[in-house]
């Protein structure tokens, strides 16, 4: 068998513009990701009693359905309900943003309460409101806890933008997918696609690490 | 009731009574904590609550400040009742100052920004003068040198010294310690007890649970002993320690192994 990486040089143009659109959409679905998990888990743990119950089927049905499925009904099903048609790019933004909230939600709630109750009751002596509290004392230490678990919804956040191609979003995967049809070079367009999502994904995960080790002490009371 | 005459032999006892305890209910489920306790606190005075683990000596230290409500009874401070609603309570918290077994010192801070914390966000003050404030009392805790430090990087008798430091930034009335050595190594205990000896000496209102006797006989002015939710006995330490009037003090204390 004979390899052929010359095909990877002649599409480098087409192959990067994927890369970027990978880039672009996993670092703009992190965002917004992680923005709604903090709005989602503050009003699980503190939002009004009525708005509870709404929330924890919100969380628990996006940990049941598969993102595959998500994200096809918000780019197919969702604009026959509503009327309103988007482009692929921000059809998988919305799934993915929809789907990946709930873990970042039970990431933030998971480290909000795991900061010990001695510490509010420390800052309640000092005479605190019970907003500085959470703002000054709990989720400071909490987000330092969050760290590697975040890292880990990161890198998963990158890996999902591939499921992306399947609404024709013109990342990676689906550029990978056109040069190796039109190229008949599956194994090395697909290698390349495996290396360069490895190249993305190892200095994230890595460098999240190295950075938790650094601050962890902040989190430990 | 005897519990509630106790101003009789007390040294300090001219003062004006700061916190009194009248009746005081508190219960967890069936659980009965305290089960009406009666006890005067006067200013400058050092009381320390003793007895065995679980008697509810902590329980009462944190209805003080009304980190725990109670369901009977009531608190007395600086001559009003304790509110129930958390925004005029915690006016009454800025002037109790509290110091816990864990120490709880906020990890994501520096000790001067651990101290600091209170009088910038209670008190509002700006921070220059936090920051003055709060390296003067780590100074007069002895720790000056240690202001920039996080306190994973503090032993535990230098954290809970941050602690009565953090505590003491809010100027408060009384202080009000929760075991303050029980967790620590016996060689930092001394540096803590001789922080809150001094305290004593510049005549802060004290309450101290602890499991220190000897502090309790040499720094408190009055002392109560609890059993089962209730005081059993209190007088001033010399009554306590050397001519105990129950059997249950005297239980408590040989079970020390406190020969007097």
């Amino acid at each position: 068998m004979e390899f052929d990486f010359a095909v990877i040089t002649d599409h480098a143009r087409f192959l990067a513009s994927g890369v970027g659109v990978s880039l672009l959409l996993a670092v703009l679905s992190g965002a917004t990701s992680l923005a709604t998990g903090f709005i989602v888990a503050l009003l699980r743990l503190y939002g009004p009693p009525w708005l509870k119950p709404a929330v924890v089927l919100y969380i628990d049905s996006m940990r049941a359905i598969p993102v595959l499925v998500v994200l096809v009904w918000t780019f197919f099903a969702l604009p026959i309900v509503t009327g309103l048609t988007m482009p692929p790019f921000f059809a998988a933004l919305l799934g993915l943003t929809i789907h990946l909230a709930a873990y970042a939600a039970e990431i933030v709630r998971a480290g909000i309460e795991s900061v010990r109750p001695g510490q509010t009751r420390a800052a309640l002596a000092l005479g605190m409101s019970r907003s500085q509290i959470l703002l000054r004392i709990v989720l400071p230490q909490a987000i330092v806890r969050m760290l590697p678990a975040f890292g880990s919804l990161l890198s998963i956040t990158i890996k999902d933008t591939a499921i992306a191609s399947v609404i024709a979003v013109p990342e990676l995967m689906r550029q990978s997918e056109t040069v190796a049809g039109q190229s008949f070079q599956p194994i090395e367009v697909y290698t390349f696609a495996m290396l360069v999502y490895f190249a993305m994904l190892f200095p994230v995960t890595r460098g999240v690490d190295l950075f938790y080790r650094r601050v962890a002490h902040l989190g430990r009371s | 009731m005897i519990a509630e005459n106790n101003s009789g032999g007390r040294a300090k006892g001219t003062g004006a009574t700061i916190i009194r305890y009248r009746g005081v209910v508190k219960r967890y489920g069936a659980f009965t904590a305290l089960d009406g306790v009666f006890l005067n606190v006067h200013a400058g005075e050092v009381v320390c609550l003793i007895g065995p683990s679980g008697s509810g000596k902590s329980t009462l230290l944190r209805c003080t400040n009304g980190l725990e409500s109670i369901e009977g009874g009531d608190i007395e401070f600086e001559g009003t009742m304790l509110p129930r609603d958390e925004r005029a309570l915690r006016a009454v918290r800025q002037r109790m100052g509290m110091v816990f077994q864990s120490f709880e010192l906020f990890p994501h801070l520096t000790a001067q920004q651990n101290v600091s914390e209170g009088p910038r966000t209670v008190l509002q003050m700006n921070q220059a003068d936090a920051n003055q404030r709060a390296a003067a009392l780590l100074d007069k805790v002895g720790l000056a040198d240690k202001a920039p430090n996080y306190p994973s990087a503090l032993s535990g008798g230098q954290q809970q010294r941050v602690a009565i430091a953090r505590a003491l930034a809010m100027n408060p009335d009384v202080m009000l310690f929760d075991e303050p050595t029980s967790a620590l190594d016996p060689e930092t205990i001394g540096e803590v007890l001789s922080v809150m000896k001094k305290l004593a000496d510049e005549g802060m209102t004290m309450v101290v649970v602890t499991h220190e006797m000897s502090f309790a006989r040499r720094v408190g002015d009055w002392v109560a002993v609890f059993d089962a939710g209730r005081i059993v006995e209190q007088g001033p330490p010399r009554q306590i320690f050397d001519a105990p009037t129950t059997e249950r003090t005297r239980d408590f204390l040989s079970h020390l192994g406190w020969s007097g």
